[in-house]
């Protein structure tokens, strides 16, 4: 950078506005909910020109609000739940063995993370018509699992990377079985990246919209779908309210995550 | 070698191994009886490490047979061979604290709680860190982790110890504080030992017998003692210990005596173990603290220069350059009031002739 730029304090100036700027072309769209969730009830409208919490109150009274929140809290626990059964032995597997042909399988499991989402949202809904899995909580915790399972076998196998192979020689000479080895002394090893993981599968399915947008009806709307609507038919100002708990959520969330990070590679 | 009256802990009949085309061992015989701390000391690529994964279980032998403790163990799985083993780099879970490290081999045989908290308690007693048993591994020095690593296997009294070049990452002060350590856990509690290391004096120091290997083979074994005096090839004596080598012919009196015709003259010397005839090429041995600075021409004594002459607190190093080009080193203890040697000083390195020991010539290296 400053090879490139110079070191006078003109270049310097300009190369930190236009970070800035940056910053504030990402952040601006999303931050302006925030004054709106607090303003006119009635219509949405900024600068506000009042306070309340009416919005709020609207978003957590309003059954067809609070059942697609509450829906999609649901699809995004079992999917991160489904997601770890399947993610962290796979990623064990792929990680230890010397199968033939583990670099395919790797592939294969990472293949969700290049489909367009809307391919598979279409993909799905066409398969899901015919098993009528088609407007169902288990069809779209599926679909999730398929999309979230990239997520947190990269984050186990880099969790793996760190973790000594002498460590499960050791216990196999002392005796243990496989089983053993793999809870007793991979998990509790892993705990920091699987942890991570799973917040981060948490979060894809939590505001995921293109693939339940195929396959939910009014049966298992999630949030997002709903929000998706209702932009298109009502416009109402509770949008703003949903936005902020959402940003808020994934605040929360984001911070865990780096926390987290921060702390695995501490104990290395 | 020598008959054991004692029951072999492990026995490899005819063990090798085989990577495509690389033999890695090729078929190694070795027995080791109960109780015995036995040394695998060669340098790297010799195989020692080989063995040991093979006896451990890790790698499986292209042929041969392994019995462990009576049973044969050769396709059985690592974690029913009974075996304990100890890292370089301790191999302790960082997740777990002292005690549950050390608990672990212990639940894993479904002892009772009460059972598994006297037995890491005796453990801890035994290498005095009964203080940091509620600690992580991390926050403990290298030495210490070791010997919790130490513990970790004495714990639940293994067959065999397997260590692979335990003290490889320890300091000198420490390292010899270990070894001294491990020697006296060795004699008190009487548990068959396999210890792999690269460096002779640590074998030296510690091992009933050491095995000695070279490209994949046994090159010799026998007593720290054995090895030393008595090495049968010019590999054993250079592996082990310094010494000078002097190239030459043999020599047979009418008498039956041995000596060898060198460039530098032809010396006496006892006759080899293994018969050797009039004319063939051998090495005559004589180790640097059997050489002595001498004024006066002896029966077997060199004439050169000094090129340089080191101190090594107790002892001094003498390099003596010979006519030939060749090099002698003597080894002299040290004491007050000694005549200094100058640099370019002539003088004549001489020994005495039954200190020599003949051996074959070094095979040509291969390729």
């Amino acid at each position: 950078m400053n090879e490139l730029f110079g070191s006078s304090r003109l270049a310097r100036g300009l190369v930190a506005s236009m970070a800035w700027l940056c910053y504030a072309f990402l952040l601006v769209p999303s931050l302006i909910v925030i004054p709106i969730s607090f303003g006119n009830p009635g219509q949405i409208e900024f600068p506000p020109r009042q306070f309340t919490l009416e919005l709020y109150r609207q978003f957590f009274t309003d059954p067809a609000w609070w059942g697609s929140t509450v829906q999609s809290l649901l699809v995004a626990c079992l999917t991160t739940l489904a997601t770890l059964v399947l993610a962290v032995p796979a990623a064990y597997a792929l990680a230890r063995s010397r199968l033939p042909g583990r670099g395919g399988l790797q592939g294969l499991f990472m293949m969700p993370m290049l489909v367009p989402v809307i391919v598979l949202g279409l993909g799905l809904y066409l398969q899901y018509s015919n098993w009528g899995l088609l407007d169902t909580t288990a069809g779209l915790v599926l679909a999730h699992v398929m999309l979230t399972t990239p997520y947190i076998m990269v984050s186990v196998m880099s969790g793996l990377s760190h973790s000594d192979v002498a460590l499960e020689t050791v216990a196999s000479i002392m005796g243990a079985s496989r089983l053993r080895i793999f809870f007793r002394v991979v998990l509790p090893q892993l705990k920091a990246s699987i942890a991570v993981g799973a917040l981060f599968a948490f979060l894809m399915s939590l505001d995921e919209v293109v693939v339940a947008y195929f396959l939910t009806g009014t049966d298992s709307m999630t949030l997002p779908v709903k929000m998706y609507s209702s932009i298109r038919w009502e416009l109402t100002p509770v949008l703003a309210a949903v936005s902020t708990l959402l940003t808020v959520l994934s605040l929360l969330i984001a911070l865990g995550i780096i926390a987290m990070q921060g702390k695995t590679e501490a104990s290395q | 070698m020598t008959a054991t009256p004692v029951p072999a802990m492990v026995e490899l009949q005819g063990v090798a191994k085989r990577y495509g085309e690389v033999n890695a061992l090729h078929r190694v015989d070795l027995s080791i009886a109960k109780g015995e701390f036995v040394t695998l000391l060669g340098p790297s690529g010799s195989g020692k490490t080989t063995l040991l994964n093979l006896i451990a279980g890790m790698i499986a032998p292209s042929s041969g047979r392994i019995v462990i403790d009576g049973r044969d163990a050769t396709t059985l799985p690592t974690n029913r061979r009974g075996l304990g083993m100890v890292f370089q780099n301790y191999a302790l879970m960082p997740h777990m604290t002292v005690f549950e490290n050390i608990a672990f081999p212990l639940e894993v045989r479904r002892l009772s709680r009460a059972e598994i908290k006297r037995k890491v308690g005796e453990a801890l007693e035994l290498i005095q860190l009964g203080h940091v048993a509620h600690r992580k591994p991390r926050e403990l020095s290298g030495g210490q982790q070791q010997r919790i690593s130490l513990a970790r296997c004495i714990v639940y009294n293994p067959a065999l110890i397997l260590m692979d070049e335990p003290l490889g990452a320890l300091d000198k002060k420490l390292r010899e504080q270990m070894q001294l350590e491990i020697k006296r856990l060795h004699a008190e509690l009487g548990i068959t030992m396999l210890y792999v290391t690269h460096d002779q004096d640590e074998a030296l120091t510690m091992s009933d017998r050491i095995v000695l290997m070279n490209g994949g083979r046994i090159e010799q074994q026998g007593t720290p003692d054995t090895l030393y005096f008595r090495p049968e090839t010019v590999f054993s004596a250079e592996f082990i210990g310094s010494s000078n080598l002097i190239p030459g012919t043999i020599e047979i009196g009418s008498d039956g005596a041995y000596a060898l015709k060198t460039a530098l003259g032809s010396f006496d010397a006892p006759a080899p173990e293994r018969a050797m005839q009039a004319g063939e090429p051998a090495v005559l041995l004589v180790r640097p603290e059997n050489m002595a600075l001498a004024d006066a021409a002896t029966p077997a004594s060199v004439a050169g220069h000094i090129e340089d002459s080191i101190l090594l607190g107790g002892v001094v190093r003498h390099f003596v350059r010979c006519p030939d080009g060749s090099s002698l080193i003597i080894q002299e203890l040290n004491q007050p009031g000694r005549p200094g040697a100058h640099r370019g000083e002539a003088v004549r390195a001489a020994w005495q002739p039954q200190h020599g020991r003949l051996l074959p010539p070094a095979p040509a290296p291969a390729g």
